[in-house]
């Protein structure tokens, strides 16, 4: 046989192989995402009736979301993430483990030290290092979307690593990691903004660290991103550091601290769903960027009130 | 390469052109990673640095995650999981394996313009086999140090350690060099998108400006500008034949080129056409540093001894004798001899050579060249 056929053959037999496999796949796929949602519900009901803390499910994040920092979840359950340093929002269905859509904020895309994002009625949030709050919509997949950046000027005064939107009070929150201001060392300090006015300054809440972190043994917190639990308004903050998640009232009172299980190398965002579901993400080190779910509230207390 | 280089041949029909041919292998390529990505649509992100476990730089599908999970239970899926999947010694080798192999693909074009485009003579072989290969280094280099500071330090201590002293013949081939080196690069951190540009603008760019010469001094005659004159000498201005051997005349210089066809010239003018009887039967060739007087002293015996003759030519030659050319026809009872020596007897130092060549003698000097 000359060789042209028979690479001419070969070329045909991969082309074929790669059509069959795709067909393969797509019945797989399908197969594999109802395997997930039956084995997520039905961990979720043994976790619901008192079994130990442990992930319902991890999703491995692909190579784009290597640093993943914030997570939020849309109404309708979506999760978004985005990483450190571009402005691009990935869409995520939690339950099924399916990255849905990606969309960039700003045309060109934004290079900032992203560090937090959250939903407010309509709008998306997120937060810079610096404090400067960045508000869009969703967009469509690979859609850029228009942004309106408000800067607070609190970059000296605090490193901020994480958002949250209080639908109570419609104001947006902002935990500091690290305090730049002496006289609020020691203390947790969490800003308050009010998105409806803009021109107002933000307030600020400061609580000592002692009320917070004493009872557990711990001597600091940083804060990396906080949630605000949807059943009962309280404040979860996640500390990367740490490790630890705080659950706290928005008057400042220590519901419980809680060491994170499954040992996560850097756990950078938080988010909580209206069922109860904990979503923790874990930026890549040595091996991919994952997204963990855990049934909410933990039981793993170390400390506090509950 | 035969394979290749059959398909190039149906792209371009045939075509020898090296811009066409190399449009043929672009279209050629792009069309193979159409399908390739059409069909395995995580290839894709190798062009774009999306690395083969991001979600699909092509599709606008929605894209499953994996289970983290699962990966603890020793099922058949885990195991594959295991082994090509995200960090795995299989997913590692793979995306390696299509990172060489889309550099090769790159830098093959790069090669044959490196070859082919040359204003210098001659090419260096090492330099090709350098282009192939200094690319698939480069961009293993670079998966390994990716996103490592220390390993970065690392290599730049060993680098340090090898010199690198090799002198290039042409300056331009450090430019190539350098390509292979960018193309490397953009393999290694999975952008082959950027190489493919790079490589397609560099290769027309450079066939571009090897075609038309750009660059060139203003003062410095074109190549065609200087054989112009010497080929439409031997294509006009010969009678009995046009150029005998095309590819030996143009083997010449443009200088030879144009004695030969002053040569021809006065062949023919000895020669005659076919219908015609020539009027001259002869060519008296002399060479003098002294023009005017070797021109009176040749004249005065051409008078005597010629029935008929014409100056033809006066070469005047710098650093080297000039040359006088007469086309005559010798009377009837004077022979070759007779002239040459009663130029000689009377030339002193006027005359350096003389040289008589008859028509009879040209015929056949030119059957025996044909």
């Amino acid at each position: 046989m000359r060789k042209p056929t028979v690479i001419l053959m070969v070329l045909a037999a991969t082309l074929s192989l790669g059509g069959c496999s795709r067909l393969d796949a797509d019945g797989a796929q399908k197969s594999e995402l109802k395997a997930r949602e039956k084995r997520l519900t039905e961990k979720l009901s043994v976790a619901r009736q008192g079994g130990a803390a442990v992930p319902l499910a991890k999703w491995i994040l692909p190579a784009a979301l290597r640093e993943v920092s914030g997570l939020a979840l849309l109404d309708d359950g979506r999760l978004l993430a985005h990483n450190d340093e571009q402005s691009r929002v990935y869409v995520i269905d939690p339950l099924r483990g399916v990255a849905l859509k990606m969309f960039i904020v700003g045309q060109p895309a934004i290079r900032a030290d992203f560090e937090g994002i959250t939903v407010g009625p309509g709008v998306i949030y997120m937060v810079d290092s610096n404090g400067n709050i960045y508000r869009f919509e969703e967009g469509e997949d690979r859609e850029h979307v228009r942004y309106t950046l408000h800067d607070p000027k609190l970059g000296r005064e605090c490193e901020f690593e994480g958002i949250a939107y209080e639908p109570d009070s419609a104001r947006v929150l902002m935990p500091c990691k690290n305090v730049g201001m002496k006289e609020m060392k020691g203390n947790l300090v969490i800003y308050r903004w009010r998105p409806e006015a803009p021109e107002e300054a933000p307030t600020m809440m400061a609580i000592p660290l002692a009320t917070l972190v004493g009872p557990s043994g711990l001597k600091e917190l940083h804060p990396s991103d906080m949630a605000i639990d949807p059943r009962t308004g309280n404040y979860v903050i996640i500390a990367s550091p740490e490790k630890v998640i705080v659950e706290i009232t928005p008057a400042g009172e220590l519901v419980q601290v809680i060491r994170l299980p499954g040992g996560p190398r850097q756990p950078e965002g938080i988010a909580i769903t209206n069922d109860s579901i904990l979503i923790v993400s874990d930026e890549a080190r040595k091996s991919a960027a994952s997204i963990t779910l855990y049934r909410w509230p933990i039981r793993a207390a170390v400390g506090g009130t509950q | 390469m035969r394979p290749l280089r059959k398909i190039i041949d149906f792209m371009t029909l045939g075509s020898g052109h090296p811009i066409r041919r190399l449009l043929g292998y672009y279209a050629f390529l792009a069309l193979v990673l159409t399908i390739v990505v059409r069909l395995f649509p995580a290839t894709g992100n190798l062009l774009i640095g999306g690395g083969l476990d991001a979600s699909p730089a092509t599709s606008t599908s929605e894209v499953v995650l994996r289970d983290g999970l699962v990966d603890s239970s020793p099922t058949v899926s885990s195991l594959a999981n295991r082994a090509f999947g995200v960090g795995s010694l299989g997913h590692l080798a793979g995306t390696t394996t299509l990172i060489l192999i889309g550099t090769i693909l790159l830098m093959l074009p790069v090669s044959w313009v490196y070859m082919s485009a040359r204003h210098v003579a001659g090419h260096s072989q090492a330099v090709v086999q350098t282009l192939i290969i200094l690319p698939l280094v480069v961009a293993g280099v670079v998966v390994i140090v990716r996103d490592s500071l220390a390993l970065a330090f690392s290599l730049a201590g060993v680098v340090a350690a090898v010199r690198f002293r090799t002198n290039l013949r042409d300056t331009r081939d450090v430019v190539f060099i350098f390509l292979s080196i960018a193309v490397g690069f953009a393999a290694g951190v999975q952008t082959l998108a950027i190489g493919a540009v790079l490589t397609f603008v560099f290769n027309f760019l450079l066939l571009l400006t090897w075609r038309y010469d750009y660059g060139r001094n203003v003062l410095t005659p074109t190549a065609a500008s200087q054989w112009a004159g010497p080929l439409n000498s031997l294509v006009t201005r010969t009678d009995w034949q046009a150029v005998p051997d095309r590819d030996l005349v143009l083997s010449l210089t443009p200088e030879k080129a144009d004695a030969l066809a002053d040569r021809f010239q006065r062949v023919s003018g000895v020669l005659g056409t076919k219908k015609k009887k020539p009027r001259f039967d002869a060519v008296l060739s002399i060479t003098t540093d002294k023009i005017t007087e070797a021109q009176e002293l040749a004249e005065s015996v051409l008078t005597d001894n010629a029935r008929r003759w014409k100056l033809d030519e006066v070469e005047q030659n710098v650093g080297k004798p000039s040359e006088i050319y007469y086309l005559l026809r010798l009377k009837k009872n004077v022979s070759r001899d007779d002239l040459l020596t009663a130029i000689r007897q009377d030339a002193g130092d006027r005359i350096h050579t003389a040289d008589l060549e008859s028509r009879e003698a040209i015929q056949g000097e030119v059957s025996a060249s044909a």
